[in-house]
């Protein structure tokens, strides 16, 4: 029998894939219907809003904000 | 902040009633004094305004200045001056020339872009000020004059309070005995009321000693037009008659610029001279330390002068005409971009004073490259010049020369050999004219105050290209040798031809989806995601095709890596040499010659180790792959290397910089970290999305899929003890005994580890020791054995050439 299911498409950069794939890896496959190439996706229409949180929460986690003041460099 | 307002606008005398001399300050350990001073004096935290309303850009600022009105001629004015003490001046005004020229003696500069400058007032920069012989009221007069706005009252307040306080007393050095001298009487019967100063001077009488202040500005820098005639206007100066001194007095009221005036002082003895100096400070009348070489009779003059060929360039003189302003020398910091002739400048100094000198360098390298200087541009007896390193302890014959050594032989306080120490007997007991500090930024607070206190000398001149550190002890040098006397423009220079115009780029390339996933799954800020992000295959085809198209310009580039590991795959993956920390002394010069003289050798790769003592003239682009995280000086460092070019001066001549990002990683932020600097310097970086014809070409490396997944495999086994970035500083212990097992790998670790095991159990070792004398004798066993050792070592060779091969 053959199942449908409602998907967005998302193009995004190469690397914010791989962090969505992460996201999807660590959540049992939940949010991504089909990797389609290097640049798209194609993600549960239901789960987008939460997938784009967890993403904003993840690059927050895991890129340094270059606008930030910087207190403690050190060197030597 | 109510204490350090109330201080700030307090005038000097109330100060003193309010007890900053209490006894128990007496007792503060030096760093604490400092930090202390630093709040007594500190403009910023003034009131913070709050932000009128927000819009996108708002947050960036702290407060904006809605309150103060403008001048109705405000547009013929160059500059705004902050209530915060900074000043922000227009570079396009007609007066700018003008006011820069007033500024740069008052202000720090903090900021030069190419049509707004920013500078900053502070205390240093006040106290360098009135060292150079600007008034308070002049300060204030012109400041008002040039400003949009009118001043405020917190600015006024500082200027005065800091002028007034500093610069006033001078510590002096005459015949070898320290005076304190001022042109106030008042300010030394403050001092003298003081207990502690009082207890330490030496002579007994009441009153103070009187004479004629010498003419400021008749010192001719050598190597100048003014040089010619100096010392005739010398002894006019000295000749000429005092004044009565209420004339004096009333044209010092009109005119407190007038530098015909009297000087006062009194002796102290020189052995509590450290101690005068921190009770000083510490009461809020910080001396400054000059040195009168002229009238120097017991130091013996060194015949040094520098050779007619030496002309030395506007900016060098600016800056020494400030050391030495009143022909005396003063103490502080000379910053000029690398490859602008900051060794000159040392040299001119040295030549200036005609004393005793010592240079305190970072490397034996650069000890060499001094002492080649010296005889290069000056007429000085080669004998003269002494080098003080590992491997030559030479003093020199006479009663006067030149000594050149490194900063960690002064400070070692290893067990020094018989030699070294008959050597630092001599460079402690002997009173030394200049003290020459190379590349001053980079010596802790603490070892530079070891220095001082092993060598006497007169004055200190310290020279670096980038005053900044990323611990925020570079303040602690404006007590150690001085205030900042001179700061070049960098684009006033490379505008000249001084040093190479150079076009900033950094480049973005996005990383591939394997090597992000990688570079996701481990750990955040670990060597191996470094490790990922720098060996970026997208990085390195971006690399690979820059090297291309330069080369083919006729460009001779260096690339910088600073991971050692990424070094190796880069350069072997690109058949280019390659130098690193490991990298044998007589493979690296092989190395660099064939950089500068063969044609075919026009790219090399250089870990950290070629940031500072490298000298590459050839060198025209320069691409960085891997950093030292948000590093601001190794960027300008780095830069330094492509600004002495030699080809700097054809027509339309341009260097380039290209720093190599990784998309999405941490490198990013640090990037624009690093570049801080230099965009303050006036250095614009183009930011480069994509290269024009990367795509088309696939001749590239690691073009197939199946290329750049083998790559992120040897990646990811490369044990974390060959990813990690390397250590060059004599660090190589630290780590090695905290890895344990892991350390047997390294080909130099194995043997350690080995002898370690063994030591670790001294039974097995006996009975090892036992058995194998008789394994000797069993050939069966032998054989075993060394059948085991052979498997063992092609092995370990293997994984070698693993590890290396690529």
């Amino acid at each position: 029998m053959v199942k449908a299911v409602r998907g967005v498409m998302v193009k995004c950069d190469a690397s914010i894939k791989a962090m969505l794939i992460d996201i999807d890896n660590k959540n049992h496959n939940d949010f991504i219907i089909e990797d389609l190439d290097e640049e798209h996706l194609l993600v549960k229409e239901g789960k987008i809003m939460a997938l784009k949180n967890r993403l904003a929460q993840m690059m927050k986690e895991r890129l340094k904000d270059p606008t930030e003041e910087i207190e403690s460099g050190k060197e030597n | 902040m109510p204490p350090k307002r109330k201080a700030a606008a307090q005038t000097a005398a109330e100060a003193d009633a309010e007890g900053w001399d209490s006894d128990d300050m007496g007792a503060l350990s030096d760093q604490e004094m400092y930090d202390d001073l630093k709040k007594n004096f500190s403009i910023a935290d003034k009131k913070r305004r709050t932000i009128q309303r927000a819009d996108a850009a708002s947050f960036i600022f702290k407060h904006d200045n809605l309150d103060q009105p403008l001048k109705p001629d405000a547009a013929s004015r160059p500059l705004w001056v902050n209530d915060d003490g900074k000043i922000i001046m227009e570079s396009f005004n007609p007066l700018f020339e003008e006011a820069q020229d007033f500024l740069i003696n008052i202000a720090e500069p903090v900021s030069r872009v190419s049509r707004m400058h920013e500078y900053t007032l502070t205390l240093h920069s006040l106290f360098a000020a009135v060292s150079v012989g600007h008034s308070s009221k002049e300060i204030i007069d012109r400041l008002e004059r040039y400003s949009k706005v009118t001043l405020g009252s917190n600015v006024v307040a500082f200027i005065k309070k800091a002028t007034s306080s500093f610069g006033k007393a001078k510590i002096v050095l005459k015949k070898t005995l320290s005076y304190i001298e001022s042109d106030d009487p008042a300010i030394l019967q403050r001092l003298l009321r003081d207990p502690t100063v009082a207890s330490c001077r030496a002579d007994n009488t009441d009153g103070l000693i009187q004479e004629a202040a010498p003419k400021i500005g008749v010192m001719a820098i050598p190597g100048t037009k003014m040089a010619a005639g100096a010392t005739q206007i010398a002894q006019t100066a000295a000749a000429e008659p005092q004044a009565p001194v209420d004339m004096i007095a009333s044209l010092r009221e009109e005119d407190d610029d007038e530098d015909v005036a009297k000087v006062h002082s009194f002796q102290i003895r020189s052995e509590s001279r450290e101690e005068v100096i921190k009770r000083c400070q510490q009461i809020g009348l910080p001396l400054t330390e000059e040195y009168d070489f002229n009238n120097d009779e017991v130091n013996a003059n060194l015949d040094i002068d520098l050779k007619p060929h030496a002309q030395i360039r506007y900016y060098q003189e600016k800056a020494l005409s400030k050391m030495f302003s009143n022909s005396r020398a003063r103490s502080g910091i000379i910053v000029l971009p690398c490859g602008a002739g900051k060794t000159l400048v040392g040299i001119t100094a040295a030549c200036g004073v005609k004393k005793s000198v010592i240079v305190l360098c970072t490397s034996a390298m650069s000890v060499v490259q001094w002492r080649s200087e010296f005889i290069k541009w000056s007429n000085i007896n080669p004998d003269d010049i002494a080098c003080f390193t590992a491997e030559s302890k030479a003093v020199f014959k006479g009663n006067a020369g030149i000594l050149i050594t490194t900063y960690a032989m002064i400070t070692s306080v290893r067990n020094r050999s018989y030699d070294s120490e008959k050597a630092m007997d001599f460079i402690r007991s002997r009173e030394w004219g200049l003290l020459i500090a190379d590349e001053v930024h980079v010596v802790p607070a603490k070892m530079f105050k070891q220095v001082t206190y092993a060598v006497a000398s007169h004055a200190k001149l310290g020279l670096t290209a980038t005053l900044l550190r990323e611990d925020d002890k570079i303040g602690d040098l404006n007590f150690l040798v001085g205030p900042k006397l001179y700061e070049a423009n960098w684009q006033e220079l490379s505008e000249q031809g001084h040093i190479a115009k150079v076009q900033c780029a950094e480049v973005w390339c996005q990383m591939t989806p394997e090597f992000y996933t990688e570079w996701l799954r481990s750990p955040p800020s670990s060597p191996k995601n470094d490790i990922i992000s720098s060996l970026n295959p997208n990085k390195f085809q971006a690399c690979q095709f820059l090297i291309d198209y330069h080369e083919k310009r006729g460009d001779k580039i260096i690339v910088f890596s600073d991971n050692v590991f990424a070094l190796q795959k880069y350069a072997l993956k690109l058949h280019k040499a390659y130098i690193y920390g490991g990298t044998p002394q007589n493979e690296r010069m092989r190395i660099l010659e064939n950089f500068q003289h063969n044609p075919e050798v026009n790219t090399i790769f250089l870990s950290k180790i070629g940031d500072t003592s490298l000298d590459l003239p050839e060198a025209t682009c320069l691409i960085q792959v891997s950093a030292h995280y948000g590093s601001r000086r190794q960027e300008a460092q780095r830069l330094g290397r492509i600004l002495r070019a030699k080809r700097r001066n054809d027509e339309g001549f341009n260097a380039f910089f290209y720093s190599l990002v990784s998309k999405d990683t941490d490198e990013m932020a640090y990037a624009s970290r690093r570049q801080a600097f230099l965009v303050d310097q006036g250095y614009a970086f183009k930011v480069i999305t994509r290269l024009e014809g990367l795509n088309q070409r696939t001749d590239l490396a690691f073009h197939t899929p199946q290329e750049r997944r083998e790559l992120l495999m040897e990646i990811c086994l490369a044990k974390d003890a060959d990813v990690e970035k390397e250590k060059i500083e004599g660090d190589a212990f630290g780590s090695r005994f905290a890895n344990g097992g892991r350390a047997k790998k390294g080909a130099g670790a194995r043997r350690t580890a080995g002898t370690l095991s063994e030591l670790s159990g001294g039974q097995q070792m006996s009975y090892i020791e036992y058995n194998k004398s008789r394994n000797s004798e069993i050939k069966g066993k032998g054989v075993k054995n060394a059948f085991l050792r052979k498997l063992n070592s092609s092995t370990a060779n293997a994984k070698k050439k693993a590890a290396g091969g690529g």
